[in-house]
């Protein structure tokens, strides 16, 4: 290999291996498109119609007032402010993509001064010899040196599917068909387009007023209607959610899809590694005529079984000896099962294993000195070595064999039962069957061991093995016994599994493994329950044929790829429908787009986990495609909504958890901002049907909508689940939508109306106490509204300037904002729970809703009393009592609701 | 609401913090702004502001006037020139008109000192403005206001204001500012309020 210093000129020359990003949407497009999308264009009109007003009035009349330039601004200003706002967040959860990314960067094993080491991809250089190995990412465009059945996946360059031989000969003049050249794997990244949909009204003014007058009504109809606050209160909702899912290992990409997690109702998940912990471990043991089982939890502390007898030790030797598997250098802390090894799977699973049970085994095969070997091939499917072996008193050579079972016991004459050698008879041979059977049938790897000990006169100390010629013997070997392996199920994924059972959520495994092995895996986890069979089961219970049985009698399916294949559609559609639990074993990743298309004609929302290239387009295709973080290649992770960074189903439930809980929370919201609304609309209908003066102002709401009630909208989205929220049927995606017909009335036309009545009667009081019954207020608009009446009677006679009626306008509108504000702080409350009393969910669990409470109250009384003499802003200071008029009212919204609830939770069936 | 309604006193508002100053206004008015525009000429130009000031008068006529008690001297201070007892047109059809200037009503209100409505033109011109009463003071025994309810036939003081302008021939312009003067309390310069304490309007005349 070269040296490191070579190494760090070419680096310096050539740059690092790494591929020019690819072009992202220029920071000054994302950002206009957080400017310019949903409401923020209602706005954007609102203030221009401002400014034509002015332009109006400013041609009418040269002294006109700049309220309305004012307003405008402030118009403007709000929606710049939730774009910066939208656009920082997204921002942000981009960074943390980006800094994801860097997380994990390629590591590829290269020569570099005649030694193996782990450099990051990025760092290597022209004239580099590196090592892969299956599963290896090609870490670069190199040209291959010696291989051996070595075969690329070259899918994203070429769009072949199937997998490429790659050998070192020369065979091609195109780079691209040459056997010898595997590419850097490159992935095509697209821009996610985050769009939020959103509703509005659109309400045309045909009535007869002064166009300015119309214009005026236009606007405090778009600014009262508008939930100027809700875009980033849904923002900040759903990225404390995203924080709170990545702490929990869901990287969420897009923050729709958080919501969107919440509605699965199908999970197609990948076998390995995502159920299972994706490394072979030892599962059971059969020895001295008895199955044993080893302990395939994650830490492998608990092996239980029994290992007095000689046979173990005899058996433990031979695991530990006939094995190649290393551990890396450098890694005494590292726990053991977490350390990494140089080797198979089967062969890093048995290493890892002797090394609990027996301690250091690199130790031991020292102390058994390795003198001859045959590696492992599909040819011969055994693995031989020979050893001397640590007793010093017996100077034999020890033999060991290890492969296919059926292999290993055709070279065997004797059994081991005991510590002793027995022949072997029939009834052995059988009991060896039926725990090959038995061991191969829960889906497991098997594997025969057996040794021989070479007679010392035959062979002494001093012989020459030649492993090519066979110079010693291959048969007549006493068998000691088998060990089975399986990739065992992460111990969280039977919970994890039976949260979404009772989520309702249906799991497909979908896995390129054997049937029989998913098939076990997916009993074991859960995605066929213990009592449920599948049609083949039924047919050998009754013992009649596969098509004898009715289909629909069974629960579970296990389906092969290759039946898969001859499927059409209708077929895959009654599959999907009829079966609950199944298994899609064999499948190429190609058709787990059919399968996550055949979900969807199903009118499910199907979350898609994956982790190749080829897993793309049904990661793409999905409702939510789930990358692995640590297995996942970069396409999948850019094609993903959603990265799991400890690649664990659990914590796919763990979102759609979070999920199910922010979509409850966000309705809370929305009802919350949403009830406002009419207390905000009607004043502007009111003032036109009855000519009152301007209840509130359009700078006043939007004190409101951006002030007072952002940190409580907020609050709501820390609320804790009200009941087992993982016990509901996910919601239908078109019909439960965020904000509902029940939910739009309730908030609206009950609770709404209230707040305005409430809001009102405020408004009212303050205008009677200072002279102006509402007798007297009606259809006094027009008049009030005229800059050169200066002597306007109220009911008492009193006569008022134009601008002393103006003072006690945004003195209404003060209180008008008070009252609306006083009324919120009740409708928070109710908006805690949807159906228990305030009183089951208790009021102090959630703190941040009396932080919310407090800033309402808080920022009201700067607005009064703080900024009371800025004119813009039309607040004036209120006196005291006036904030308690709307109190009755809020406890009387508070006491419907209370109502309500109980009403709900009496007869749960009705509406 | 209802019972917000049954705390409010018939007879006074409860609060009257937002009009501690009262406004000055001009009678008649006129239809847009505070611009008297007529033609000598035309007697149709001039109807209206006449037949209101006919009307806002009445109740200021003797006849009106003899129910009134409590008022110790209900004299009528207005002079004849503006009475429109000598001349039903109020000066209109001569080329000086008359317009009057009231004070707002506010209850409870008692002016400090000596309060009277100063008016003057404004910039160059050859009109000549009076007032009657000539010095333009307001007596004290107007007031308090008591309100609508219990001072139902109470009649706010005036001060009339003629202008006679010097060329009866050409298009005359005039910008008049009355304010009130003499009083403490009574407020006369407020940035934001235009007519607290004080007036300005414009009468255009043309032949």
């Amino acid at each position: 290999g070269l040296s490191s210093t070579r190494a760090a000129e070419l680096l310096a020359r050539d740059g690092p291996n790494t591929l020019t990003p690819p072009k992202e949407t220029p920071e000054i497009i994302k950002f206009l498109k957080q400017m310019v999308g949903g409401f923020s264009i209602l706005l954007w009109i609102g203030a221009i119609l401002c400014w034509i007003a002015y332009g109006i009035q400013y041609s009418n009349d040269k002294s006109s007032s700049l309220d309305s330039v004012y307003l405008g601004s402030v118009l403007a200003l709000v929606v710049i402010l939730t774009g910066v706002f939208a656009y920082y967040q997204e921002a942000k959860s981009t960074n943390i993509m980006a800094s994801f990314h860097q997380m994990i960067p390629q590591q590829a094993l290269v020569i570099r001064d005649s030694e193996k080491k782990t450099v990051p991809a990025d760092q290597l250089v022209v004239g580099d010899i590196v090592e892969i190995k299956g599963g290896d990412r090609i870490p670069a465009d190199i040209r291959l040196l010696s291989a051996q059945g070595c075969k690329v996946d070259n899918s994203s360059l070429t769009g072949e599917s199937e997998p490429q031989p790659r050998s070192c000969e020369f065979t091609h003049e195109n780079p691209l068909e040459t056997k010898n050249i595997s590419f850097f794997s490159t992935t095509c990244l697209e821009g996610v387009a985050v769009s939020i949909g959103v509703l509005f009204f659109i309400i045309a003014v045909s009535m007869k007023y002064y166009v300015l007058d119309s214009i005026i009504f236009l606007i405090g109809i778009i600014v009262a209607n508008v939930p100027e606050g809700l875009l980033a209160t849904v923002t900040v909702a759903l990225s404390l959610t995203a924080k709170r899912m990545a702490k929990k290992n869901c990287l969420v990409k897009g923050l729709e899809a958080v919501e969107t997690l919440g509605s699965t109702s199908i999970i197609c998940s990948d076998k390995t590694g995502t159920l299972t912990q994706n490394r072979m471990t030892v599962a059971h043991l059969w020895f001295d005529n008895q199955v044993f089982v080893a302990d395939t939890s994650e830490d492998h502390s608990n092996q239980v079984f029994d290992q007095s007898s000689a046979t173990w030790t005899s058996l433990s030797k031979i695991i530990t000896l006939c094995n190649r598997a290393e551990f890396r250098p450098g890694q005494e802390s590292v726990p053991i099962m977490k350390k990494a090894v140089v080797g198979d799977a089967s062969e890093t699973a048995l290493l890892k294993f002797s090394e609990v049970i027996l301690g250091n085994v690199m130790e031991i095969r020292k102390r058994n000195r390795k003198v001859a070997e045959i590696p492992f091939n599909s040819t011969n499917k055994f693995q031989l070595s020979i050893h001397e072996t640590d007793d010093p008193s017996d100077r034999r050579f020890l033999v060991v064999m290890k492969g296919a079972p059926e292999r290993v016991l055709e070279k065997c004459s004797t059994i081991m039962v005991n510590g002793q050698e027995q022949p072997l008879d029939r009834s052995t041979a059988k009991a060896f069957h039926t725990a090959y059977m038995e061991l191969g049938g829960l889906g497991e790897r098997v594997l025969g061991f057996c040794h021989l000990y070479l007679p010392a006169d035959e062979f002494p100390a001093t012989y020459s093995f030649d492993v090519d010629t066979m110079n010693f013997p291959t048969s007549n070997f006493c068998f000691v016994g088998l060990l089975s392996m399986i990739d065992p199920p992460r111990s969280t994924v039977p919970d994890a599994v039976t949260k979404c059972r009772s989520a309702g959520i249906k799991i497909i495994m979908v896995t390129g493994d054997h049937p029989i092995t998913a098939k076990a895996i997916a009993k074991s986890v859960g995605i066929i329950s213990a009592n449920s069979e599948t049609v083949e089961d039924i047919a050998k219970r009754l013992n009649v044929a596969v098509e004898q049985v009715n289909r629909r009698d069974a629960k579970a399916a296990v389906v092969t790829g290759t039946e898969l294949k001859d499927m059409s559609p209708a077929q895959l559609d009654e599959l999907l429908a009829n079966h609950s639990e199944i298994v899609f074993a064999r499948t190429s990743p190609q058709q787990k787009l059919i399968i996550v298309e055949g979900c969807q004609r199903q009118d499910a929302i199907v979350a898609v986990t994956g982790d190749g290239v080829n897993d793309s387009p049904a990661l793409k295709k999905a409702d939510i495609g789930i990358a692995m973080g640590i297995t996942g290649s970069d396409a999948a992770k850019s094609a993903a909504d959603m990265v799991l960074l400890d690649d664990n189903f659990a914590s796919i439930v763990t979102g759609v958890e979070e999920g199910r809980l922010i979509f409850d929370n966000l309705k809370k919201t929305i009802a919350y901002t949403l009830t406002k609304n009419i207390a905000e609309l009607c004043p502007f209908l009111i003032y036109i049907i009855a000519g009152l003066p301007l209840p509130i102002g359009t700078i006043t709401i939007l004190f409101i909508d951006l002030g007072t009630d952002i940190i409580p909208s907020i609050a709501l989205a820390y609320e804790k689940a009200e009941s087992d929220i993982m016990n509901r049927k996910p919601r239908h995606k078109k019909k439960d939508r965020l904000v509902n017909k029940p939910l739009a009335v309730y908030s609206y036309l009950h609770i709404g109306l209230m707040q305005a009545l409430g809001a009102f009667v405020v408004y009212f009081t303050v205008y009677a106490q200072e002279g102006f019954r509402p007798s007297t207020l009606l259809n006094l608009r027009v008049e009030w509204e005229k800059g050169y009446v200066n002597d306007l009677e109220d009911s008492y006679g009193q006569e008022w300037t134009s601008y002393q009626r103006r003072y006690l306008e945004w003195t209404g509108y003060t209180a008008f904002f008070v009252g609306i504000m006083i009324q919120q702080i009740a409708d928070l409350i109710i908006r805690k729970t949807r159906r228990n009393s305030i009183f089951q969910q208790g009021l102090f669990r959630n703190k941040v809703i009396w932080v919310g409470i407090a800033s309402q109250v808080i920022i009201a009384l700067i607005l009064s009393y703080g900024l009371g003499s800025i004119v813009a802003l039309n607040f004036t200071m209120l006196r005291p009592q006036y904030w308690f008029v709307a109190v009755p009212h809020a406890v009387l919204i508070w006491v419907y609701d209370e109502v309500r609830k109980l009403a709900i939770r009496l007869y749960p069936g009705s509406k | 609401m209802w019972a917000m309604l049954q705390t409010l006193n018939d007879e006074v508002p409860k609060y009257r913090d937002q009009i501690p100053s009262p406004g000055l206004m001009v009678f008649p008015k006129p239809v847009t702004a505070l611009d008297f525009s007529f033609s000598v000429s035309n007697p149709e130009s001039y109807r209206g502001y006449i037949n209101d000031l006919k009307k806002f008068l009445k109740s200021y006529g003797l006849e009106e006037q003899k129910n009134l008690t409590n008022c110790p001297s209900g004299a009528f201070h207005e002079q004849k020139a503006c009475s429109g007892v000598n001349d039903p047109e109020f000066g209109y059809s001569t080329g000086s008109p008359c317009i009057l200037v009231k004070m707002n009503r506010i209850i409870g209100l008692k002016p400090q000192g000596e309060p009277r409505i100063e008016c003057i033109l404004k910039g160059e011109n050859t009109a000549v403005l009076s007032t009657y009463p000539s010095n333009g003071t307001i007596d004290l025994k107007y007031f308090p206001y008591y309100g609508k309810k219990l001072h139902g036939s109470y009649l706010q003081p005036l001060v009339a204001v003629q202008l006679i302008f010097g060329n009866r021939n050409d298009v005359n312009e005039v910008t008049v500012e009355c304010k009130i003067d003499g009083s403490p309390n009574l407020k006369n310069q407020d940035d934001r309020d235009k007519f607290l304490g004080r007036v300005v309007f414009k009468i255009t005349m043309r032949p």
